[in-house]
This record gives structure tokens, C-alpha cells and sequence, in this order.
């Protein structure tokens, strides 16, 4: 660049003069524009200074967060399962209180304060404001209460305040549906996004209460409090009301979670019943469960490290995110897939002798008798639950095939609950052996699926949806878990809307074959189950499983009993009733059971006693509970739900 | 004994014989000021205090270690700061953090805003464009000048940082108009700006926009951004003609006042020492304006002069913008009160451009005439 232009020369003192003129410029104009900013305070804080002291100090405006009530949970007969009690907690205004420690040493003789309500204090007071409350301690008892009551002039800044907190009034009966609320953290609020909802004192942390979290919670309000200077409110100006959160009526039936939970005992496992008809959940249950009380007004270290320590895992939802192999449970509807694909008519036999060989291999494949069945047609190969019948059928299938049928049935896929984090299981196939082991698919493993063994894996849910979806004819219904919610106490039930179904695509008259299959496991003269048939008012189609958790060494048979407890099989049945219209339909795995049959099946029976038989005795774990549904209407019979557009099938992969 | 002080008033004389004594003292009296803002706004928490009083004190010593170093060596150095400050743009985009707008860089030891190494450099650069081109501007000056400002603060503006992209704008238009910009041709561009508002305003991110939504109508949204507004306003007007008292601001006390220690620590200033305090804020911060424009004024040459009187400008939109925004007479903008909000990398670089002045008052007699 040319210091010097062409035409025109620098003059050092033309342009020290042009700038002292520019600069006494500037500065008077930046002096008027500081005056007239002077003057534009001196109208704020002389001319209207009556104003805005009067707004400062006499009539100081608060906005005061009104935090509505959370909606309630009932069970589908109007059973409260979930509510909120009125609480009062403990709160201090370290400012007005002076000297903290005395406070504290002087209502430590009033009321029990633990060592970690006092560390929860001192943590919250270290960053909070000075003239902010700090809670010292929830959920007071009535005594204490009434005593700082009595003693409220000796204590100049602690205040009683009145709250909501959260009740559930089956503890750990429903622990695994509704889930939890639990204190509001950092993150919630973060997640939330405004800080008016630093008022709320819960937020929903697992199942329906967090699925429903939006719904049950409502809307935040404000109101515009006048307050003076010590901060007492006078009068509210304005208030903006705040919109309740809705109830939920579930679709879960008390008696038949109690029924099922009874049945289950000391046992742990999981179970899932479902309306066949609409795809609503009558019963979930995972087990061992957990007081879902403890988490509400902050879990203490020794519960919680006792919870998440024990290894059976309760805080784990065995329905959701759990995975099982199906065992045999699987068998109608491979069935299904061999009558649909064309591989067997209804009446071709297969021989069983006990033992089947692929070629070239020289380990076997076993059937559940020594010596074999004999030749099995569909029916008796689902009622006896003969290997060989669905080795040969899932080798004549390829699996492929196999899979495409599977996968329309269900399996592999989401049910669709509305509840968070459900996890599909693992539907057997070359391409996710080789992204998970990296190895490839040998015949072995085809004919390992072909039981529900091997690489299988089901959640509670997908067997129990599978199930319904035989019983109801091919319909696979979306699961759900909320049957209708309302908005305030006086609101009218609005039913859920239906979610879109899909038709599996499969023949009534092979539908037909599997379901006469399942009757025979449970009514027929070589079922499975026949035990439990044994005087049951209505008829019962199932099927019997036990996956395996080790794998067979060698040629030695094990007796599932002489095994540790830890690798013992687990014992499954699916079932639905009754089986000419069919009204539940029910999955249920016992862990460590032994054998499906002596373990899950009555388990099952005692569920659809409970929902189809109707006894007038409540189920001993409401003993203790006064009957609360007396005011809460029945739900009236729901007409098959023929509203639901069955969708086309699924396209094949 | 007297020797040791005789000692020690040589080395004091000697580091501080390029210091402007009357600057100096202004500028102190802003620190002392907003030290104790900052001790009453914090609410007897001394960290911030004592933070603020550490930034105070290395801006203060860049502020002497560049009153050291001659305007004509600065003028040697300028191309070479102005293209390693712009350099750092692209950094601060591609590793830069910030809660709504990445305008910082991790050092590690401490986080760097490189829009406010711009605010120094970008009229650093226009002066050493100016001085060497014939003076007032012309078209072809003018077009050089627009792309040493404009890309500077369009990038900032883009981060977005509406405010430093503003004020290094300005501190570059501030230098032009001094060089003596002929005033037909500062009537075109007022024009031309006031006629591309409704264009830039399609340009603006939703929370600008609010602002100034907010700013016509404060009473729109009294719970978000309106309540600054309001809150600041019953500050500043229940602190009347003499004010609480110092510690006595119970509008910031009681937390009705966001960003009291930041944006808005001179309402709290206010409201604690009323009208009187505010006039007196004023007059100090008139002085200083004053006092490095008369420096500039006798600067040696044309670059001293106009980076001086640049920067000197600059400081005066600083205090318009914040003084104006706090009383609801401006939309909020984020620029801070000069040395008197806490914030550390406004206030060294405030300082150092002290420094780029006092060198400008000290090196004055040795003018190559």
C-alpha cells in the first residue's frame, strides 16, 4: 500500500486541526447524551420516585408458583392406587434466623432430625441465598407439628409449610407399573426448562408416572403476591390459575395384579395379562418388587444400596427390559408359520424317536421323552410339545422363512406399551449372530430356534402379546397400559383412543389348528398342562415352556432340580381364556422354576380366576386395605373393539 | 534507609513515568466503585470481590506495560495483532463455548473472548490504514475501511453477540469520523443504516428480537425478559435523589434484580447512592472521555490520534448503551457498565486501551517534526 496518494498529499497539520474540531465535537456531544441519560434518571428517581419507592418498599411483587395437585391413578375398577396426602415440611430462613447452629440445637429438642437431614440442610443452605427458604425436613409428624406450633415465637424464621407428596397405597403391588416420583433435581429442571418449576417438589422417575409425566403433572401457575418488606404476603393481584394434572384410570385389575402376585409367593419371575380385545394390560408383575414409597421423599442410603445390593435384582423390570428364551412357548406359533408358509398341512406326521440328527453331525437333538412320541400330526406335536415335529419343520423352513413369520407374530419387535425404555428381545437370525459373535449361522442353530432355545430372547410382554394375538385371531394390538383419563376430580372418564392394530395375516382355518393345539395342551388326554384344567369353569388353550440357562453337555440328561439355583431353567406358560371367546390371555415366567407345567401354569390359572370367575373375596393382599372402590363406578363391559381398522400384514422382510 | 527510598521512588518513577496521573486517578476511583458494588450485590460473599479486584489488577498492569511501548512501534506491530486477533475468529467457531453463544476459548489458565481483542485491534488497524492514506477519506478509503470493520464485527454479530459486534463497529466508525469524514457523507450512511433496519431485523435471533419487542413494551412478558426491565427501573427509581445507602439496595437484596452483579450493577449502584451518585458516575466518566480526547488531540501523529480518539469514543458507548439500558431508555443489549460491572476480559481490555492512550499523552513530545 502507497503511504502517499497520487493526486492528494498528506497535511500533517490540516488534519491535526480537522480532528481537534471532530473531538470537541464528540465531546460535546457525548456531554449532551450523558446529560440527557442524567436527566432521564433524574426522572426515575426524583420525579417519579414516590412511585417506584412505593413499588420497592411498601408493595414489594412476588410471583408465587402454584403448583398444581398430580393427577391420581386408579386401577380399571376405580381401585385408587395412587394419591396425594397433604404433608407439612420444615423450612428455614437462614437471614431471619440469626444464629443457625442455636436454632438448630434448640428444635433438635422439639423434632427428630437426622444426621442426614442435617447434611441435606447444611449442602442446600451453602448455596442457596441467605434470605431464601431452605427446607430442614420433610414430611413432619401431627406431634410435631402441634409442638412448633406451641413454640413458634421462640423461632423467628422457621416456618411450618403445608405440601403434597405422593402416596401409593399398594407399595410395592404396583411398583413396576406406576412406577415412582421422586424428588426434582438439577437435571429435571434442566430437562423442563423453566425455572418456575423449581416449585414443583416431584417429578414422575419410572413407569406410568414418568410415561404420563406431562399429563399427570398439569400445568404450573403463578399469582402475583403482594408482599412488605419482611416478605409476608399481603394480598394476591393477579392470579393465573394453574391447570390440574389429569387422572389416569389404568387398565390394569387390581384383583388379578394381587391374584397373580399371590400366586407367585416366594418366587421371583414376571407375568403379563392382556385383553385380547384391545390390548389392554390387566396385570404386570415383576418380582421381586420395591416399596415405591421409599423413593418419594428421598430414598435413604441404606434402603437404597440394600435395593440396588440384593441380586435378585427388584429395582429390575423383568416385563420390560427382561429377556427370556421362549422355550416351547414358541411352538404355536412356529406352528402357525409352517401351516402358513406351506410347509405342513394339518395333517402331516412326523416321527419322533427321541433323538435328531443333522446330517453330518453327531450331537442330537432331544425330545422331552426318551424314546420319542412316536408319529405326531400338528395338534399333538403342540399338546405333547414334540421337538423333532418343529426340528424338521424349522430345517424345512430355512430360516429365513422362519424368521419372516416370527417377525410378523412379533417377535423381535416393540409391543408398543406406553411405558418407557421396553426392550425387543432377540429374534435368531444369521445377521444378528454375526453382528453380535461374528461367527456364521450353522443348521444347529436353526434347529435351536426352532424350540425357543439358542440365541431366542422374549420379553414378558411379546409372549403375552403373541398370545393375545392368537386368541383374538390374528389382531396384534399395540399393549397399553391407560384405559381413559379425566381432567379434575368432577371431570367426565375420556377412554383412550385405540391405537391402529395389525393383522398377522394368517388363515382363520389355521388359527383354528393351532388354538384346537393349545386346548389339547391343557384339556386334551396328553396335554402338557393338564393339570390345571382340572376344574375350570371355562376352557383353557396354552402352552407349556422351560428355557434352558445352560446348555446340554455331552449326552448326560439333567434333572433341572440337582442343578444350583442360579442355572436351574425357567418355567413358562402362555395361555388364554376362554378359549371360544377369549377375554384374557396371559404369559408368565417363573425364575428357577423347574418346568412349566408344575411352576407357571397355575399361576396362570389363578389369574384367570381372578378376572373371568369373579370370587366375592378380595385377594389376601387387599385384606389389610378398607374396600376404597365403593364410590368409584365399574367399568362397563367393553363390546369387542371392532372400531379398530385391522391394518394389512406387515410386508416380509 | 532513605536510600531504599530513594530506590524504590526511582523504580515506582520509572514504571509509572508513561502513566497519565489525572487518568489514572479517574480511572481508580471507577475500580473502587465497582469493588464495592460488587461487595454489596454479592451479598458478603467475598470471592467476587476479590475476583474482581484481581482482573482489576492485571488490566492494570497491561494498562503499563503498553503505556510503555511507543505509538510508533504499536503502529509497526498493528497489521501483525489485527490478523492474529481475526485469526482467532474461526477458532472461537469451531472450539469455542458459551452458554447461548460460543464466544470463548478454554485457555485453560482462564477463558478468552477474542471479540474483545477486536474491540482494540480493528481500530488499531483503521488508524494505521488512515495514516497513511490522505485525509478526510474518500470512496476508495472509505471501501478499505468497511472491510477492516465489517468483517470483524459481522463475524462477532454472527456468534451472536449483537453488543461487542457493535462496539467494534463503532470503535472503527469512531476513528473514521475523527480522520474527518465529510458530513454529507456521514448524513448517507445514517440514512442508508436507518433504511436497512427492517432488513437487519430479519437478521436478528428470536431472543434479540424479544429484547427490543420488550424494550417498546416492557409489560409484554413480565415474568421473562420484561422483568429485568421493570425490576431494574424500581432499582434505580426507589434509590431517589441520595440513595439507601451502601448495602441498603434491597431490590438486588432480595433477588428481585437478575444479573445484578453483571449487566445490571449500576442499577444496584442507584439504587444504593441515588441520583447524586449516579450524577457523580457522570461526571468521572466524563472526565476520562474528556481527558483522552484532549490527549488524543496532541498525539504526534495521525495514528496516535485517531486510535486514541477511537477508543476513546468507544468508552462513551459503553457507558450510553448500559446507563441507557439499565433505566428502560435502551433495549437490553449485552454490554456491560466500563469497569464498573464484573466481568474480566471487558475490564483488561478497557485497561489496556487506557495504556494505548497514556503511551499516546507520554510519547507526545518526541513528534518526528
Amino acid at each position: 500500500m502507497k503511504p502517499l496518494g497520487r493526486r492528494q498529499l498528506k497535511n500533517p497539520q490540516v488534519e491535526a486541526e480537522q480532528f481537534r474540531r471532530r473531538a470537541a465535537l464528540g465531546v460535546i456531544g457525548i456531554a449532551i447524551a450523558l446529560l440527557g441519560l442524567a436527566s432521564g434518571y433524574f426522572r426515575l428517581q426524583v420525579l417519579q420516585h414516590e412511585e417506584y419507592q412505593t413499588r420497592s418498599e411498601q408493595n414489594r411483587i412476588k410471583l408465587r408458583p402454584i403448583v398444581p395437585a398430580r393427577g391420581l391413578i386408579y386401577d380399571r375398577n376405580g381401585e385408587l392406587l395412587a394419591d396425594n396426602v397433604s404433608a407439612y415440611r420444615l423450612e428455614l430462613v437462614p437471614e431471619q434466623v440469626g444464629d443457625v447452629k442455636a436454632t438448630l440445637a434448640a428444635l433438635s429438642g422439639l423434632i427428630a432430625l437426622t444426621p442426614e437431614d442435617l447434611r441435606r440442610f447444611e449442602g442446600t443452605r451453602r448455596v442457596s441465598r441467605r434470605f431464601l427458604p431452605v427446607t430442614l425436613k420433610l414430611r413432619l409428624s401431627e406431634q410435631e407439628v402441634a409442638r412448633l406450633a406451641v413454640n413458634r415465637h421462640r423461632f423467628p424464621g422457621v416456618d411450618v409449610v403445608p405440601y403434597l407428596t405422593r402416596r401409593y397405597l399398594h407399595g410395592d403391588l404396583f411398583a413396576h407399573v406406576i412406577g415412582y416420583v421422586s424428588r426434582l433435581d438439577e437435571d429435571d429442571l434442566k430437562e423442563l426448562g423453566d425455572e418456575r418449576y423449581s416449585a414443583l417438589t416431584h417429578v414422575g422417575k419410572s413407569g406410568i408416572e414418568r410415561a404420563y409425566e406431562q399429563r399427570l403433572r398439569g400445568s404450573i401457575g403463578y399469582e402475583e403476591v403482594e408482599t412488605n418488606v419482611q416478605g409476608r404476603s399481603l394480598r394476591v393481584l393477579r392470579r393465573h390459575d394453574a391447570k390440574p394434572g389429569e387422572d389416569l384410570r389404568l387398565s390394569i385389575d387390581a384383583k388379578v395384579q394381587g391374584a397373580v402376585v399371590e400366586a407367585f409367593g416366594e418366587q421371583n419371575g414376571s407375568a403379563v395379562a392382556v385383553d385380547p380385545n384391545t390390548g389392554e394390560v390387566l396385570a404386570l408383575v415383576s418380582l421381586p418388587s420395591f416399596d415405591a414409597n421409599l423413593f418419594v421423599n428421598g430414598i435413604s442410603h441404606v434402603d437404597y444400596n440394600a435395593l440396588t445390593g440384593d441380586i435378585s435384582r427388584p429395582l429390575f423390570n423383568r416385563v420390560v427390559q427382561g429377556g427370556t428364551p421362549p422355550g416351547s412357548t414358541l411352538k404355536p406359533f412356529v406352528a402357525l408359520a409352517g401351516l402358513e408358509s406351506g410347509m405342513r398341512k394339518t395333517g402331516d406326521k412326523t416321527l419322533s424317536t427321541g433323538e435328531f440328527y443333522l446330517p453330518g453331525v453327531s450331537r442330537g437333538f432331544r425330545d422331552s421323552h426318551a424314546g420319542g412320541h412316536g408319529w405326531v400330526d400338528l395338534r399333538e406335536s403342540i399338546a405333547q410339545s414334540v421337538n423333532t415335529y418343529y426340528y424338521k419343520l424349522a430345517m424345512d423352513m430355512g430360516i429365513d422363512s422362519f424368521d419372516r413369520y416370527l417377525l410378523r407374530y412379533g417377535f423381535g419387535r416393540k409391543t408398543g406399551i406406553d411405558l418407557g425404555s421396553e426392550g425387543v428381545g432377540v429374534l435368531p437370525s444369521p445377521a444378528w449372530k454375526r453382528q453380535r459373535f461374528n461367527q456364521p449361522w450353522y443348521a444347529g442353530d436353526t434347529v435351536n430356534a426352532a424350540i425357543g432355545q439358542g440365541m431366542w430372547l422374549v420379553t414378558p410382554l411379546q409372549l403375552a402379546q403373541g398370545t393375545a394375538t392368537l386368541a383374538d385371531d390374528g389382531i396384534r394390538r399395540p399393549l397399553r397400559l391407560v384405559h381413559a383419563s379425566r381432567t379434575g376430580f368432577l371431570g367426565t372418564w375420556n377412554n383412550q383412543p385405540l391405537l391402529p392394530s395389525e393383522n398377522i395375516g394368517a388363515s382363520a382355518f389355521n388359527l383354528g389348528e393351532v388354538k384346537a393345539g393349545m386346548v389339547a395342551v391343557v384339556h386334551g388326554p396328553t396335554g402338557t398342562a393338564r393339570a390345571i384344567g382340572i376344574g375350570a369353569p371355562y376352557l383353557i388353550a396354552g402352552k407349556t415352556g422351560t428355557a434352558q440357562r445352560i446348555s446340554r453337555k455331552g449326552n448326560i440328561s439333567h434333572d433341572p432340580r440337582s442343578l444350583p439355583l442360579s442355572q436351574r431353567h425357567q418355567a413358562l406358560f402362555i395361555a388364554y381364556a376362554p378359549a371360544d371367546a377369549p377375554r384374557i390371555a396371559v404369559a408368565v415366567v417363573v425364575e428357577h422354576g423347574g418346568f412349566g407345567a408344575t411352576a407357571a401354569a397355575p399361576i396362570v390359572r389363578k389369574a384367570m380366576d381372578a378376572y373371568l370367575v369373579k370370587p366375592d373375596t378380595p385377594p389376601a393382599v387387599f385384606a389389610s386395605k378398607p374396600a376404597a372402590s365403593a364410590t368409584a363406578p365399574v367399568d362397563p363391559p367393553r363390546p369387542k373393539a371392532s372400531e379398530s381398522t385391522p391394518m394389512p400384514a406387515r410386508p416380509a422382510q | 534507609m532513605s536510600l531504599l527510598v530513594l530506590w524504590l521512588r526511582d523504580m515506582l518513577s520509572r514504571i509509572f513515568d508513561k502513566v497519565d496521573l489525572p487518568l489514572l486517578l479517574a480511572l481508580l476511583a471507577l475500580m473502587l466503585v465497582s469493588l464495592t458494588v460488587q461487595a454489596s450485590a454479592g451479598s458478603g460473599d467475598s470471592r467476587m470481590v476479590l475476583a474482581q479486584g484481581a482482573r482489576f489488577a492485571v488490566g492494570l498492569l497491561a494498562m503499563v506495560m503498553i503505556s510503555r511501548v511507543s505509538p510508533a512501534r504499536l503502529r509497526t506491530w498493528t497489521p501483525l495483532v489485527f490478523g492474529l486477533t481475526l485469526a482467532l475468529m474461526p477458532v472461537v467457531f469451531a472450539v469455542g463455548s458459551g452458554r447461548s453463544a460460543r464466544l470463548w476459548i478454554n485457555l485453560g489458565l482462564f477463558y478468552l473472548q477474542p471479540g474483545e481483542l477486536l474491540k482494540l485491534s480493528v481500530p488499531m488497524m483503521v488508524a494505521w490504514y488512515l495514516n497513511s492514506t490522505p485525509l478526510p477519506p474518500g470512496w476508495k478509503t472509505l471501501s478499505v475501511c468497511a472491510l477492516i470493520i465489517g468483517v470483524p464485527s459481522g463475524l462477532i454479530i454472527i456468534q451472536p453477540d449483537l453488543g461487542t459486534g457493535l462496539l467494534v463497529g463503532a470503535s472503527g466508525a469512531f476513528a473514521i469520523y475523527l480522520a474527518g469524514l465529510a458530513w454529507w457523507r456521514i448524513g448517507l450512511f445514517a440514512g442508508l443504516g436507518l433504511a436497512s433496519l427492517p432488513v437487519a431485523w430479519q437478521f436478528l435471533h428470536d431472543y434479540q428480537k424479544n429484547r427490543i419487542l420488550t424494550f417498546l413494551n416492557p409489560e409484554n412478558d413480565p415474568l421473562g425478559t420484561g422483568w429485568n426491565i421493570i425490576q431494574s427501573k424500581i432499582a434505580i427509581g426507589s434509590g431517589g435523589l441520595t440513595g439507601k445507602g451502601w448495602g441498603q439496595g434491597t431490590q438486588a437484596h432480595l433477588d428481585f434484580l437478575p444479573e445484578h452483579t453483571t449487566d445490571f450493577a449500576f442499577s444496584v449502584f442507584a439504587e444504593e447512592w441515588g441520583w447524586v451518585g449516579v450524577l457523580l458516575i457522570f461526571a468521572i466518566y466524563l472526565f476520562i472521555i474528556g481527558r483522552s480526547l484532549w490527549i488524543a488531540a496532541n498525539a504526534r501523529d495521525t495514528y496516535a490520534r485517531l486510535l486514541s480518539g477511537a477508543l476513546a469514543m468507544t468508552f462513551s458507548v459503553y457507558v450510553l448503551v448500559n446507563g441507557g439500558m439499565v433505566a428502560g431508555l435502551l433495549p437490553v443489549v449485552g454490554v456491560p457498565m466500563p469497569l464498573i460491572s464484573y466481568g474480566g476480559t471487558s475490564a483488561v481490555s478497557l485497561l489496556a486501551g487506557f495504556g494505548i492512550i497514556m503511551s499516546a499523552q507520554a510519547h507526545r513530545k518526541y513528534i518526528g517534526r
